[in-house]
């Protein structure tokens, strides 16, 4: 996971009120250039196992947290057997299995974490991919993904406020 | 993409005065080559939608049609809406292309306040989302497609949010 830093939200708002050139340097300074597809598949593969290891692990303390946890979870079976499917298209060796590692019951606040980076690792892996349609389908997993990271700030926001 | 929700996005896509290349691709009728001049198409129709969606939000706080505890949810929408526009209009003029500015005739002169204007906001967000999820797979330039990808999360949030404060479902 990487360090905490300005959201990507704040980091475009700011960047669109400077001169064209600032704002591309300034988000591609910002942003993880991938080499591959492949390096962005095994990336998205890291953290979406995270997440949900992390996730199964929360519902043990948190039972409300179940029904979220299920729906993610069968968010990312879905989108683990399209990039297979990529894979498969593209000529690349297939999913390296890795169990991750649950651990203690995470925080909200490590899950939203995790689900930024998974968010990020999908953006800043379309121009990497090099392929209409591979842009295509992981645009469309970024947006379950997405989804799931605006639920997790708002639950933390709804924490916040002692909700 | 379900052919009512395709409908429902073109309608809005027509509302906010999308025509051309791009709304060929949104109705599935034409498939985008990738070249500067769709990246063009999809930059004016991505503004459109974005010139609408400030001017509704814009309305709906001047004229105080959120319910009060989701304003600030409006206000930050809003900024969003313009860091997008403002984003999009200067990666066309750094290509020399002249943006498109806003229509002159959005009506919301009639627009209900309360839930059922959060509603016009849910539909707003719902058929950006939409739009930038069909097209973002026509855009050639890594630079255009990076923003293009933060955007689109954004307008992730944007409906999700306004999903739940309505009670529809969001997992």
């Amino acid at each position: 996971m990487s360090e905490p830093g300005p959201s990507r939200r704040s980091l475009l708002r700011v960047l669109a009120t400077a001169p064209l050139a600032a704002l591309v340097s300034g988000q591609r300074a910002e942003a993880r250039d991938y080499a591959s597809a492949a390096e962005v598949l095994a990336e998205i593969d890291r953290l979406e196992a995270s997440l949900d290891a992390r996730l199964g692990a929360l519902t043990i303390t948190v039972a409300a947290a179940g029904a979220l946890a299920r729906s993610v979870q069968a968010d990312h079976d879905r989108h683990r057997r399209a990039r297979a499917g990529l894979r498969r298209r593209l000529g690349l060796a297939p999913r390296r299995e890795r169990a991750a590692a649950a651990g203690a019951p995470p925080s909200v606040e490590v899950l939203r974490a995790i689900a930024q980076d998974l968010v990020h690792a999908h953006a800043e892996g379309l121009p990497a991919l090099r392929d209409a349609a591979a842009v295509d389908l992981l645009a469309r997993n970024m947006v379950d993904d997405a989804r799931h990271l605006a639920i997790l700030q708002m639950w933390l926001e709804a924490e916040g406020q002692g909700g | 993409m379900a052919e009512s929700r395709r409908a429902f996005m073109l309608a809005a896509a027509r509302a906010a005065g999308v025509a051309g290349p791009a709304l060929a691709a949104l109705a599935g009728r034409d498939a985008l080559p990738r070249t500067e001049e769709t990246d063009l198409s999809i930059l004016s129709a991505a503004l459109l939608l974005e010139h609408h969606a400030i001017a509704l939000y814009g309305h709906g706080l001047k004229q105080s049609l959120f319910p009060p505890g989701l304003r600030a949810y409006a206000t930050e929408f809003r900024g969003d809406h313009q860091g997008h526009r403002d984003t999009q209009v200067a990666i066309m003029e750094e290509r020399g292309a002249t943006a498109p500015g806003p229509r002159d005739d959005y009506d919301f002169a009639h627009a209900p306040a309360g839930e059922s204007f959060v509603r016009l906001a849910l539909e707003i967000e719902v058929a950006a989302q939409s739009a930038y999820t069909a097209l973002i797979g026509h855009i050639r330039t890594d630079d255009y497609l990076l923003s293009a990808a933060f955007i689109l999360i954004d307008e992730v949030r944007h409906m999700t949010v306004w999903r739940r404060v309505l009670g529809l479902r969001i997992y």
